[in-house]
């Protein structure tokens, strides 16, 4: 019998997100089955309600024969489906063969069989051919090692349906080559894989079926990957409606003075003589990998790691920024950070709190009294300003939904009245519609004059709205183009500069 | 696992036991050999057993990421349990100190089903129950201290091979056993998984409730074994038994490496980390200094040993971010 | 229907229902037993250690307001203390001078503290726990070494109008202060009004809070989270020392004791007022709320002649209780807010 998963108009809504919305999929032991769609289409929602993380409002659910949703990730991994997270799912104290039989640790009266156990892992990891120390510590391993010791767990549990999450997305080539013999040989085997990438020339080497999602609709579903071209796939991912947006070419005046310079810079974090620079009023698109270094970059230059050599340069002047302090109240750098739950927000906070927060000293009366009536006509004016749906300024920032919440930890920046502004992914986890607004607004705040970097993974985004686009690969520049927002060209040369690198 | 390695993962231990033997040896010299009477050691050892268990019961909460405030309370009221029913209602040795051993079970077991069902921070639940317990203690010997219990328990407590007591032997014994629990049995190994990493635990079948469950009650009946070793070493219990157990609980297993965080635990570094600790008392001894200097001391080791482990981490840490040199 | 609505919300304010509670249970002990309303055996010694223990809570406030936990909140008292008094004995301070010296002890235990905790990043808990080993020992051993008998008993001029005055001495054309104030709550109320006032309106007390809401999007907001977080720890110590001189003041000499009793009742009372453990939200004014109703507690209690067992019994319960009533409102919150949007 073959191994079959399928997945019936399925649907699932958060708090003002429709997530999932009818969507279908089917995937069959011996293909590799790709699963793609921009950031926020709905792709990790789909492999948490197939893991048993999350409930399905309604559709069906199909495993080998049996019909019906798993409570929990445990009987999802029962059914024989296991899922190698981007998130590094292992303890790190513990042993890769422990960390391998964790499901189910083979035990005699309750006492772990340690011989059984390593023959167990060494089965598995020579399976996949991977070469390592059972007894090394998993926290000793680089991602890439910890990624194979989770598909040797995989394969200990006896799965028939895996799903690999990004699984290329911190790792080296060569290391990618080394997964795809394993992927292969496993779908050989008869073992049906779902593979999720972002990465379109992966997906055409490896995978034989293909699923998409766009604001959490399948537009394509279970057809065969030959079928189609990439640039078909591309305009399925991104839909008509970024196509035929207007396109708008900026005119930056490049002759004065940058707004920010760097000239030969290297970081305590291995950053390898960066130069650039940023003119008034334009919007420098960033574009690398995940672990290219883009953020880490940001960050430096923001006084959050060490800059080991080298100089920064604002509207021409050297400068030293100590910190976050620093590069805001004197410097007027503010920086929009990707991951705005964990470190852009204050989530048991108002809203109008949230917004002030960059510029309590901005706001005072005598004494170091804040003063209400300007924290809350401040906040309003930006709260109406990018159109934050809410009731009062008084709500809490937990209360609203992703895209909300990322459009207050903008207008908290924009209070600050920044010269510079360093937006980290600022449309991950966004529904369609609030990305356009996102991407109009951006545009916007650089024809009133301010000097944007936009990091982002999302190669549409930077195409769709950069002025110019700097590449980076393995924290160097790779290369820098003027972009003519023509995408099929752009995203070529782009592509070809990360891979000549 | 060659030497190199063996020496990386043990890196706490090792030198703690270098500081252990250092420090006997230095002890031993400047008292012209007096610490190595059998009188000396046995006294030595005889005070180290408590520290070892209550560190333990420390230890087992610390590893899935909880703590205890409240061991001496559970210490106070269980080795309380076991005078009164000995002394007021005749029990027999074993049954009272059976019951008084099941107390303690039970209140690390209330512990660790508050914890669970409340969603509240260990250390407030410890707090709040502590509180309860040391009101009944107080109520179990008032201002009295109860010693009419059969002697021939206090005369177990002073009976040893050669230097080293019984009551040590069954602290190293529990020690060993819960050292294997931790290494080898299928449930330790589960309780460890939650302190690691608790999503990743949670995602391969294990409850997480049910770990930190049972590492609090665990706690309870380390406790209860602590209290065992105390009434049988002491002539007598009164109420400020179990007072100054809370801190020393901490400092044993934080000097010996476990970290708060969870995910570790470390029998032998917190057995030596005891030993070490027992020294500084001797030496005070030894030197007639005030009692006080002691947890001065231990105050400042134990500051300067989490701050240079937190360094250490930092900079291992450091090398994970920032650019990966593939080879 | 608006009126249920405006009774709801007043009755979902923890420090309305906290002030009802104890309000209920005073009236209960004292109908009980009317030697609970004696102002002189009863409710004047009972509002002075309200006045001590509440600063003691906001000493403990002030480090829950950035997520952290001060153990040494009971050793830092008595260091204060210990300064104070020795100021008293062997330098012959003056009253107010005296109590500067604790003061700048108690801030100084604070800086230190916080000084640690930012530098080696370690938990705040641990280096509180360490920090209150180390001031034991040193408490200890220099009562032991210094003092005759294990104190300083020197009381400088006005100490004891501090201590036994009341409100009654005080007339206002022929009408005079309740007798049950004692002096000692004003010291009590500059401290309520300077911490409500920090927290409640100013930057810095804004700043201290969203670094206990969010400290990684606090510090990349540009607020200095490490001076913030010393600052906490400063105000903490400071907090603790005052406490600790108002406890030396009412017993009338200044021992080693000082300060061992106050770990407990230093959670209690903004705990049960409504501060949150993980920071970034304090009840200043709850924290005396709290601290009342423990104290009514106990002090109801031992006037009807229950011993100090059942006292402890019933503070742990009381602790318990409001924690998980408070963890049960936020369910129930979350609930209806989740069905709201």
């Amino acid at each position: 019998m073959t191994t079959e998963l399928l997945i019936e108009q399925v649907s699932k809504a958060f708090p003002g997100v429709q997530a999932l919305n009818n969507v279908n999929l089917t995937l069959t032991g011996g293909t590799v089955h790709a699963l793609l769609g921009e950031n926020g289409a709905g792709k990790s929602t789909l492999i948490k309600i197939i893991t048993g993380v999350y409930r399905a409002d309604s559709g069906a659910l199909k495993a080998n024969g049996q019909e019906h949703f798993f409570e929990s990730p445990i009987e999802a991994t029962r059914a024989g489906i296991a899922v190698v997270h981007q998130e590094r799912n292992l303890i790190p104290d513990f042993s890769v063969e422990e960390n391998i039989t964790l499901h189910n640790p083979p035990l005699k009266y309750g006492i772990v069989d340690r011989s059984e156990r390593t023959r167990l892992a060494k089965q598995a990891l020579s399976t996949i051919g991977f070469d390592i120390d059972p007894k090394e510590r998993v926290k000793n391993l680089s991602v890439a090692q910890m990624q194979l010791v989770e598909i040797a767990k995989a394969l200990v549990t006896k799965a028939q349906i895996i799903l690999l999450d990004e699984p290329t997305a911190s790792i080296t080539n060569t290391e990618t080559v080394k997964l795809f013999e394993i992927i292969k040989l496993l779908s050989s085997q008869g073992t049906a894989i779902l593979f999720v990438s972002h990465k379109l020339e992966e997906v055409y080497q490896i995978c034989d079926t293909v699923t998409v999602l766009r604001d959490g609709e399948s537009v394509l579903e279970s057809k065969p990957l030959a079928d189609y071209k990439q640039d078909e796939i591309v305009d399925l991912m991104v839909g008509r409606h970024l196509a035929d947006r207007k396109i708008r070419i900026r005119d930056i005046d490049r002759t004065g003075q940058p707004a920010m310079e760097l000239k030969d810079v290297r970081t305590a974090l291995g950053h390898e003589t960066i130069s650039m620079s940023l003119y008034p009023g334009e919007v420098l698109g960033m574009y690398g990998l995940v672990g290219a270094g883009r953020s880490e970059l940001a960050r430096s230059i923001l006084g959050l790691y060490a800059i080991t050599q080298g100089e920064i340069l604002l509207s021409g002047k050297e400068v030293k920024i100590k910190n976050m302090g620093d590069a805001l109240h004197r410097h007027r750098i503010g920086y929009v950070t990707e991951n705005r739950k964990e470190e852009g927000l204050f989530l048991d906070f108002s809203v109008g709190q949230n917004i002030s927060s960059t510029i309590l000293a901005r706001i005072l009366d005598k004494l170091g009294v804040i003063n209400r009536d300007k924290e809350a006509e401040i906040a309003t004016k930006f709260v109406d300003r990018l159109g934050i749906k809410i009731v009062d300024n008084h709500q809490l920032a937990e209360t609203l939904s992703g895209g909300n919440q990322q459009k207050v930890s903008v207008a908290k920046w924009l209070a600050a009245e920044t010269n510079i502004l360093i937006i980290d992914e600022p449309t991950v986890g966004v529904d369609v519609r609030t990305k356009a607004a996102f991407h109009e607004l951006i545009m916007e705040l650089a024809d009133e004059g301010l000097s944007i970097i936009l990091i982002s993974s999302d190669l549409p985004e930077v195409i769709a709205i950069s002025d110019r686009i700097m590449v980076m690969n393995d924290y160097a520049v790779v290369g820098e183009l003027e972009n003519t927002k023509d995408y099929p060209s752009i995203s070529r040369s782009i592509m070809a500069l990360i891979h000549s690198a | 696992m060659n030497l190199k390695s063996f020496l990386r993962h043990r890196m706490t231990e090792a030198s703690l036991t270098l500081i252990f033997i250092l420090g006997f040896l230095a002890l031993v010299a400047t008292s012209q050999g007096v610490l190595l009477s059998e009188e000396s050691l046995q006294s030595f050892f005889t005070y180290l057993a408590i520290p070892i268990l209550i560190g333990m019961a420390q230890m087992v909460v610390l590893a899935v990421g909880q703590m205890n405030l409240a061991v001496g309370a559970m210490g106070g009221v269980s080795s309380a349990v076991m005078a009164v029913l000995m002394a007021d209602h005749k029990f027999p040795i074993w049954a009272g100190l059976l019951v008084g051993f099941l107390s303690a079970l039970a209140m690390g077991a209330i512990n660790g089903a508050l914890v669970v069902v409340t969603q509240l921070n260990g250390f407030i639940i410890t707090l709040g129950t502590m509180t309860i317990l040391l009101g009944f203690q107080y109520r179990l010997v008032r201002t009295f201290t109860i010693d009419q219990y059969p002697t021939s328990l206090s005369d177990f407590g002073t009976k040893s091979i050669g230097p080293v007591p019984y009551i040590l032997l069954i602290s190293l014994a529990v020690s060993v056993l819960l050292s294997l629990y931790f290494t080898r049995t299928g449930s330790g190994r589960r309780v460890l998984a939650t302190g690691g990493n608790p999503l990743a635990a949670r995602l391969s079948g294990i409850s997480n409730a049910r770990s930190v469950f049972i590492a609090h009650t665990l706690s309870g009946a380390l406790v209860g074994a602590a209290s065992i070793i105390t009434i049988a070493s002491l002539s007598g219990i009164n109420r400020s038994i179990g007072g100054d157990w809370m801190l020393s609980s901490f400092a044993a297993p934080i000097i010996g490496g476990v970290l708060m965080a969870g995910g570790t635990i470390a029998v032998y570094g917190t057995v030596i980390a005891a030993g070490v600790i027992r020294l500084v008392d001797i030496a005070r001894a030894q030197y007639s200094l005030d009692p006080s200097i002691v947890s001065f001391t231990v105050g400042v080791v134990v500051l300067s040993t989490v701050a240079l482990s937190e360094w250490r981490r930092r900079g291992s840490e450091r090398q994970h971010v920032g650019r990966k040199v593939s080879a | 229907m608006k009126l249920t609505r405006k009774i709801t919300s007043i009755l979902s304010d923890q420090r309305v229902v906290l002030s009802i509670i104890t309000l209920a249970l005073f009236l209960f002990f004292g109908l009980k037993n009317k030697a609970f309303f004696s102002a002189d055996f009863v409710l004047f010694p009972l509002l002075r250690d309200a006045a001590t223990i509440t600063v003691v809570g906001l000493a403990q406030l002030c480090a829950l307001s950035i997520g952290h936990l001060n153990l040494a909140v009971g050793r830092m008292a008595a260091v204060s203390a210990m300064a104070t008094g020795y100021s008293y004995q062997y330098l012959g301070f003056s009253l107010p001078l005296g109590v500067l010296v604790g003061l700048i002890t108690g801030a100084l235990l604070g800086a230190l503290t916080g000084w640690i905790v930012v530098k080696s990043q370690v938990n705040a808990f641990i280096v509180t726990l360490a920090m209150d080993f180390a001031l034991l020992g040193f408490v200890t051993f220099i009562y032991v070494t210094f003092t005759p008998a294990a104190a300083f008993t020197t009381k400088p001029a006005g100490m004891d109008f501090w201590r036994n005055t009341s409100l009654a001495q005080y007339c206002i054309a022929g009408v005079c202060g309740p007798k049950i104030f004692p002096m000692m709550i004003f010291p009590m109320i500059v401290a309520l009004l300077l911490v409500g006032f920090m927290y409640g309106k100013t930057r810095l007390g804004r700043e201290l809070l969203l670094t206990g809401s969010n400290l990684r999007a606090a510090k990349l907001s540009g607020i200095p989270v490490d001076r913030r977080v010393i600052t906490a720890h400063i105000f903490s110590g400071t907090l603790a020392g005052l406490a600790g001189v108002m406890l030396g003041f009412t017993n009338g000499s200044f021992s080693a004791a000082i300060g061992s009793e106050f770990m407990l009742p230093s959670f209690l009372g903004p705990v049960l007022g409504g501060t949150l453990l993980t920071g970034g939200s304090v009840a200043v004014f709850g924290t005396m709320m709290g601290t009342l109703l423990t104290l009514v507690i106990r002090q109801g209690l031992s006037v009807q002649g229950i011993g100090l067992e059942t006292l402890n019994i019933a503070l742990g319960l009381v602790l318990l209780l409001a924690l998980s009533l408070g963890q049960i409102q936020k369910m129930f919150t979350s609930i209806r807010s989740r069905g709201r949007t």
